[in-house]
């Protein structure tokens, strides 16, 4: 695509992005009583993420998200052989592929610890908690974690999916 | 007494446990690994020298709802198969530790080394067929990587890949056979087993107490199996004990380092054969019987004839190891011929014989091993008079190769007298044809003299001029061969000595009923004396002619067709040809032919399973309420769309209306989650999709009417089944009780206490199900996602990264 997205466009994104976002945590945490979840939420957020791709680019996306940690580029210093292998491993699509595996380990974690306990793998809890203020009553649900990491590993993989076609 | 479980599972599990520390004590210790993994085998050594006599039973429930355990039975025989891995195995490492100097892949060739004693050590000690089997062939695997240990060499790449294939191939046909015996055991026994000997329940019974055999050989009778199992067993045994015409493999396996060699061609891996042999000897050798149906006949025929033709080769053999080679085939022959008669001196000819095999034949490949490690070269012509620059290596040289001869009074001597008593015996009680057995065992002795006798010149004669400086070989190489020629000489000096305390008892496993085994030195002049006589004599007398004899088998051997190896090649060459045509057929290289493959299958299979399970759709139409019906007229509007538009945009646009009003109509239809989801991949996909359109092409130009009409009838059948699988599905009622357990367990109980696990605690039944009742299917979902970007990543990311362009 050779043309620019109009102002408008980009200035509809920057406000409804972090609409979305926020919209996509929500479904993440109220999705044991109320429609979303870690899969939904992670989907929204991928989605978020390609508006801010399409309008802005990938450089724009790597710097806005990753300012400091590490930059897309390698510095010059590196050769452009160790810069074609660290590609992957590093910058933008190395972060999603963490993020991915970050997710995977938190949602087999999260399984384990129920085998530490002595339950059978991936037994979920609820713990209720009363007298919290503001909220009264709050519930506390061990799938958290788990959906969390579902969250991370859809937000990972259709960033990383994204990123690859997208660097075509 | 019995044998201490705990024990013996460690001497299964050590050897393996110390291949995986291999690469971290590699790392601390560099060369002197040898002597790490030479400890291993001598702590395996030393706990089974601690179970000396503990004959006996342990079971290990594994798969107890498959009836799988893991059966450990210890008894003579098994018990000289293990001692002589690890001890030999002991031997071998030390020796590795001098010759591996400076040779490429050391951590890999210790750990596989000790990988292959584990599983040596688990064919000789487990007794259920499954386990049996999985030891059996990890052998043949660890063997593949040893034999294939200099791999960047055609001909080491080639021995490895064709003992595997044999061995692995032979193994199979092994399995069979197990699995037919577990058949049959369950008509036999009353119930099915895997356990060849040593509980009640088992093939063989208890030795002593429960006598199972009987039976079973009458019911693999009565089932016109007994022939079918004996040769599927026997195959098993021939590829790994390198009988004709399986011995094809062994002679090339000398491409591996020569320590190897003298591990896994004297001591172990060809053991297993004769092994296998030994211990179902039992279940088809009935008690006091001359001939054992079946069996003699197939077993001494096989075993003599690779006695005798591997012996021929032998002599024919240019290079040292692989005179060896064949020797080592000629003597399994042997052994295998000595199980094959069913007289019980034919067990002790077989039995006895394994261990002094063993003794001369690792002595002998490690001073191979020397020889060419100090004089640079193998070739039997080049080699001469060596008996000045290795005195030491030379006088235990002469001794095994006089055993190997069956010279008296040496060990190889009364092995070889008691099979040529048993071939005699049988042949004298039997009459007619059965004389065949005692004159082809002398004449396949003679070419064992021969070759010898060959070997033994190496040290004697004149020195060729061309051969160069040869050094002593360090100790670490010699103590080894040192130990083995001791050991061949005390078996020699006393072998009562060794049945006491080994042999006998081994013997014993090999067959039936109690029987006393002696051994002594002949004073009499007996048929067996006269045999061995008519041997040696015939081998003086034939030697002043070797190197005739020797040209003329090489003559012979230069005809294709002759050799076992030219139908091996040949038939490897043609199935390689044959394999190059598949991929024209399959491997197209289009997506649309892999696409309507995958889909025109999955339809075949789920269509033809409604068929046979006599599947029946109702017809009655649904009442459906009007937005619903609108919905889907919208998204039937937007399919036809879809197939007719002009450009991929287009099409792609148009398939995500039909998209958005599924979202729409899962809305209708009170499944809010399933919307949200549905809405949000649709935009997704579509933003990925006209990412990529941006590379292709706007249309591939023309269509072909054919090609339309096929395509059509493919994307029909797939909808016609999809429709069929929905209205099946739908219609049916199986109890309900899944959706009430999900309805009543989900939400957050009626009194509730502070933490509860056995309630979802949710208000969302969707959600519940996904990370709680069904949490281990989310998972795997979620790793099929992370699998998708990781394939994602490596298809299109890195295509440009390796050679694949």
């Amino acid at each position: 695509m050779t043309t620019q997205p109009t102002i408008i466009a980009r200035t509809v994104v920057r406000t409804v992005v972090p609409i979305i976002l926020l919209t996509a945590i929500a479904l993440v945490l109220q999705g044991h009583n109320l429609p979303g979840g870690g899969f939904i939420g992670g989907v929204l957020t991928a989605t978020a993420f390609a508006l801010v791709y399409i309008s802005y680019g990938s450089e724009y996306l790597v710097q806005a998200l990753l300012s400091g940690a590490e930059g897309a580029e390698g510095t010059g210093a590196e050769t452009e052989s160790i810069q074609a292998e660290s590609r992957f491993l590093s910058g933008a699509i190395g972060t999603y592929t963490r993020m991915f595996a970050f997710g995977l380990a938190l949602a087999a974690g999260s399984g384990v610890v129920a085998v530490v306990l002595g339950v059978p793998f991936l037994t979920q809890a609820v713990a209720l908690v009363h007298h919290v203020p503001i909220y009264k009553e709050l519930e506390f649900a061990s799938a958290l974690a788990f959906d969390l990491g579902v969250y991370f590993v859809v937000v990972g993989s259709l960033l990383t999916i994204l990123a690859v076609v997208g660097d075509e | 007494m019995q044998p201490d479980p705990a024990i013996l599972l460690s001497v299964l599990a050590i050897p393996f446990v110390g291949a995986a520390m291999v690469p971290l004590v590699y790392r601390l210790l560099g060369e002197r690994t040898a002597y790490f993994a030479a400890g291993i085998a001598m702590l395996c050594f030393v706990l089974l020298l601690s179970q000396y006599e503990n004959w006996g039973t342990v079971t290990v429930n594994w798969i107890p709802s498959l009836g799988v355990s893991l059966v450990l039975y210890l008894d003579g025989l098994a018990y000289l198969i293990a001692l002589l891995a690890s001890g030999v195995g002991v031997l071998v490492f030390v020796y590795s530790g001098g010759y591996m100097h400076g040779e490429p892949g050391r951590m890999k060739y210790y750990a596989a080394l000790l990988a292959f004693m584990g599983s040596m050590l688990g064919v000789a000690l487990v007794v259920d067929l499954i386990s049996l089997f999985v030891f059996w062939e990890l052998t043949s695997v660890a063997s593949f990587i040893l034999i294939g240990h200099y791999q960047r060499t055609p001909s080491s790449l080639y021995a490895a890949r064709k003992s595997m294939l044999i061995t692995v191939s032979g193994g199979l046909f092994m399995l069979v056979g197990f699995l037919i015996l577990h058949l049959v055991s369950g008509q036999a026994l009353g119930g099915m087993t895997f356990t060849l000997i040593g509980t009640e329940q088992s093939l063989i019974g208890i030795p002593g107490e429960v006598d199972n055999a009987a039976a079973i050989r009458g019911a693999l009778h009565s089932a016109g199996l007994f022939i079918p199992v004996l040769v599927l067993l026997a195959i098993g045994a021939a590829t790994k004990s390198a009988q004709v015409p399986f011995h094809i493999w062994l002679p090339n396996a000398m491409e591996a380092p020569t320590p190897v060699s003298a591990f896994l061609h004297s001591a172990t891996m060809v053991k297993a054969g004769v092994y296998l042999i030994g211990r179902f000897r039992p279940l088809f050798v009935p008690e006091h019987v001359v001939i054992a149906e079946g069996w003699t006949l197939l077993f001494v025929a096989l075993g003599l004839a690779t006695m005798t033709i591997a012996a021929i080769l032998a002599v024919g053999a240019v290079d040292i190891k692989e005179l060896l080679a064949y020797s080592t085939a000629s003597h399994l022959g042997l052994i295998v011929a000595g199980f094959g008669f069913a007289e019980v001196i034919g067990g002790e000819a077989g039995v006895f014989h394994i261990l002094n095999h063993a003794s001369f034949k690792a002595a002998l490949f490690l001073i191979a091993g020397i020889i060419a490690h100090e004089a640079g070269t193998r070739s039997i012509a080049d080699l001469g008079g060596l008996r000045r620059d290795l005195p030491v290596t030379a006088i235990i040289a002469v001794i095994a190769s006089l055993s190997m001869a069956g010279v008296p009074p040496f060990n190889g001597f009364y092995s070889k007298e008691f099979l040529f008593d048993a071939a005699w015996e049988t042949a004298a009680q039997t009459g007619g044809v059965a004389w065949v057995f005692p004159v082809v065992a002398v004449f396949g002795s003679v070419f064992t003299f021969l070759y010898s006798v060959r070997f033994i010149m190496l040290f004697f004669g004149e020195r060729p001029e061309e051969l160069g400086e040869v050094h002593r070989p360090p100790l670490s190489m010699l103590a080894p061969v040192g130990v083995l020629g001791l050991l061949v000489l005390g078996i020699s000096i006393s072998p009562q000595t060794a049945f006491n305390l080994l042999v006998g008892d081994a013997i014993g496993s090999t067959m039936l009923g109690e029987h006393h085994f002696k051994v002594y030195f002949p004073t009499k002049v007996t048929p067996p004396v006269l045999m061995s006589t008519i041997t040696i004599v015939t081998g003086l007398l034939a030697y002043s002619v070797y190197d005739r004899l020797h040209n003329g088998i090489r003559r012979v051997r230069s005809i294709p067709p002759v050799t076992a190896n030219y139908y091996y090649d040949s038939t490897i060459e043609g199935l390689g040809r044959w394999s190059n045509l598949v991929p024209r057929y399959v491997q197209t290289r289009i997506l649309r032919t892999y696409a309507a493959v995958v889909l025109l299958s999955v339809s075949a299979i789920a269509l033809g399973g409604y068929v046979v399970g006599g599947a029946g759709v109702s017809l009655a139409a649904p009442t459906l309420a009007a937005p619903i019906i609108i919905i889907l007229c919208v998204a039937v509007v937007g399919a036809i769309a879809v197939s007719v538009a002009p450009s991929h945009i287009a099409g792609v646009l148009t398939l995500s209306i039909v998209g958005f009003m599924v979202a729409v109509f899962y809305v209708l239809a009170s499944a809010p989650d399933l919307a949200l989801t549905q809405l949000v991949i649709e935009t997704l996909v579509l933003v990925i999709f006209l990412l990529v359109l941006d590379k292709l092409p706007e249309y591939y130009g023309e269509l072909k009417r054919s090609r339309a009409v096929v395509d059509g009838l493919i994307a029909g059948a797939v909808g016609v089944t999809v429709a069929l699988t929905v209205l099946l599905t739908t219609a049916a009622h199986p109890n309900d009780s899944i959706a009430h357990f999900f309805l009543e367990r989900a939400p957050v109980p009626p009194n509730p206490d502070p933490v509860f696990v056995d309630w979802g605690g949710g208000g969302n039944i969707v959600n519940v199900i996904l990370v709680d009742f069904r949490a281990f299917d989310t998972m795997g979902e979620i790793s099929v996602v992370a699998m998708a970007a990781l394939a994602v990543l490596t298809l299109i990311g890195m295509r440009n990264r390796g050679e694949s362009a």
